[in-house]
């Protein structure tokens, strides 16, 4: 079905109490911001993930922990949009606590794929991805520390931004992991993500890390070189996400732009980096209460939360150290003079909600399957666009991934806003 | 106990790292990050060659080196 959508508030209203049973996207539905009548963002209905802190409202995280917490203060990205004349008219729901990249959660109900319930909606914006792809909304905000921006886009077959570390102000946004934390859109289209992003990229004062650097404008970059490694995709990606990427590089090439192959990184060691780091810096974040309210954990939270304590100080001290190093070495040998690198956003098909769950027989091998392609770009601090660039034989979207230099979010945001201009997949629209 | 055995981590060990922390690891959790410890890591290029001098605060430098092509 072809994109033709109302995005008044009576008809995202309608759609939502239509699709709600199905999804289970809203936590909650209020009109936190009204919006405005002036704005780049005037009046656009959006709905985020029950993280950003809005003052007096709440925000759960997903959690049995936090629920029913009321913020005292309003998130960065939420001041922004609100400056921006956008609405928010609910939050979304997440992962407990963003540390799960299927989007099920014990405490609130799994989030469903808007392509077919039975699929995970990704994690942990699960819920950001479910509703802009049921076009509940017209954008999202989600946060990405090893992929949770991009799974859920992927799986839903929408776009989603995950910018560059300290591009986006993490002020009243739930800590994971600070070194690899970041904020970023989810939308329809490169477009509307660009939108977004320009409202809420830039300096705060409050988060120490974001950075002075010029947003740049996506519209007007030219002459745009990537780089891809068409034999480690056939060798290692499932053949119909293979087979879609591959088709995405041809019709890149046929837009204009430079596609070069080059040797792919290892994603593996640098996937042990980033878990390295994400998970002692996740369970420092949590120790107050793995101490005291343990029980209050899902399991599989609580299992990984258990697994950062025991990680040596000199592990994540050696994973700091090579961050630099293996920042160096992608450039040179990946990128080399390109401008970004084309891969899947994930090797495999997406996942059923059965297998990937609690006691699903394939999860453990799964679950880390399903970030083997994104945790390295935390990793690295790098920005990266995923959008659609086809469906499987099951009908469920495929998605591939541009990442860009640091802080060249307009790089990636061309990219895929060319290859929008030649194909029609981020407009199909699931239906009920 | 050979070096090798010496250097394997035990659910006793792990229970107690975190007991040392003041966490209880859930049910059957301890054996389960033992086992997960003591996987071979994965060869890693970068680590192999890393200069005695390098530390964290490089990731800043590299950063402004790869803005550019």
């Amino acid at each position: 079905m072809k994109e033709d959508i109302d995005f008044s508030l009576e008809a995202c209203h309608a759609r939502i109490e239509r699709w709600q049973p199905r999804l289970n996207a809203f936590i909650a539905r209020e009109m936190l911001a009204a919006g405005k009548s002036s704005g780049p963002l005037a009046g656009m209905p959006m709905a985020h993930k029950d993280m950003f802190y809005r003052a007096g409202k709440f925000s759960n995280c997903g959690s049995k922990i936090l629920k029913g917490w009321v913020a005292s203060y309003t998130s960065a990205a939420l001041e922004r949009l609100d400056a921006a004349g956008a609405m928010q008219i609910g939050t979304l729901g997440m992962a407990e606590f963003a540390y799960n990249p299927t989007g099920h959660n014990q405490h609130w109900g799994d989030c469903c794929n808007a392509w077919n319930p039975d699929y995970i909606a990704g994690g942990s914006s699960s819920g950001s991805g479910a509703a802009v792809a049921a076009r509940l909304v017209w954008g999202a905000l989600g946060s990405d520390t090893g992929g949770s921006v991009r799974i859920p886009a992927a799986v839903n077959g929408i776009t989603g931004l995950k910018t560059t570390w300290g591009r986006v102000s993490r002020h009243g946004a739930m800590p994971l992991a600070h070194s690899l934390d970041t904020v970023g859109p989810l939308a329809r289209s490169a477009e509307d993500c660009g939108q977004m992003f320009e409202v809420i990229a830039g300096y705060d004062e409050r988060d120490s890390i974001t950075s002075r650097e010029p947003v740049g404008d996506f519209r007007k970059v030219a002459k745009l070189s990537l780089t891809i490694s068409t034999a480690w995709i056939e060798k290692h990606v499932e053949p119909e996400v293979a087979a879609a990427v591959l088709a995405a590089a041809k019709e890149l090439r046929a837009a204009g732009l430079n596609v070069k192959e080059a040797e792919a990184p290892d994603f593996e060691a640098l996937s042990v980096q980033c878990s390295t780091i994400l998970s002692t810096e996740a369970s420092a974040q949590h120790l107050p209460w793995m101490r005291t309210r343990p029980q209050d954990y899902g399991s599989a939270v609580r299992a990984r939360l258990d697994a950062g304590y025991a990680v040596p100080a000199t592990a994540y001290i050696e994973a700091l150290r090579l961050r630099g190093p293996w920042l160096d070495r992608f450039c040179a040998t990946t990128l080399a003079s390109a401008d970004a690198y084309l891969l899947p956003t994930m090797t495999l098909r997406v996942p059923t909600r059965a297998e990937t769950g609690p006691g699903g027989a394939d999860s453990a091998c799964l679950l880390p399957e399903i970030t083997r392609l994104t945790r390295w770009v935390n990793y690295l601090g790098l920005p990266a666009l995923v959008l659609p660039c086809g469906f499987d034989s099951r009908g469920l979207p495929i998605s591939m991934q541009i990442v860009g230099r640091p802080f060249a979010e307009a790089t990636v945001l061309a990219a895929g806003h060319a290859y929008q201009g030649r194909t029609d997949w981020h407009q199909r629209v699931p239906t009920l | 106990m050979s070096l090798d055995n010496a250097k394997q981590w035990t659910a006793e060990a792990v229970e107690a790292a975190l007991a040392s922390q003041g966490v209880t690891p859930g049910s059957g959790r301890a054996a389960k990050i033992a086992a997960a410890m003591n996987l071979p890591k994965p060869p890693d290029a970068v680590r192999d060659a890393l200069p005695f001098e390098v530390d964290a605060t490089s990731y800043a430098a590299a950063v402004r080196r790869s803005q550019k092509p």
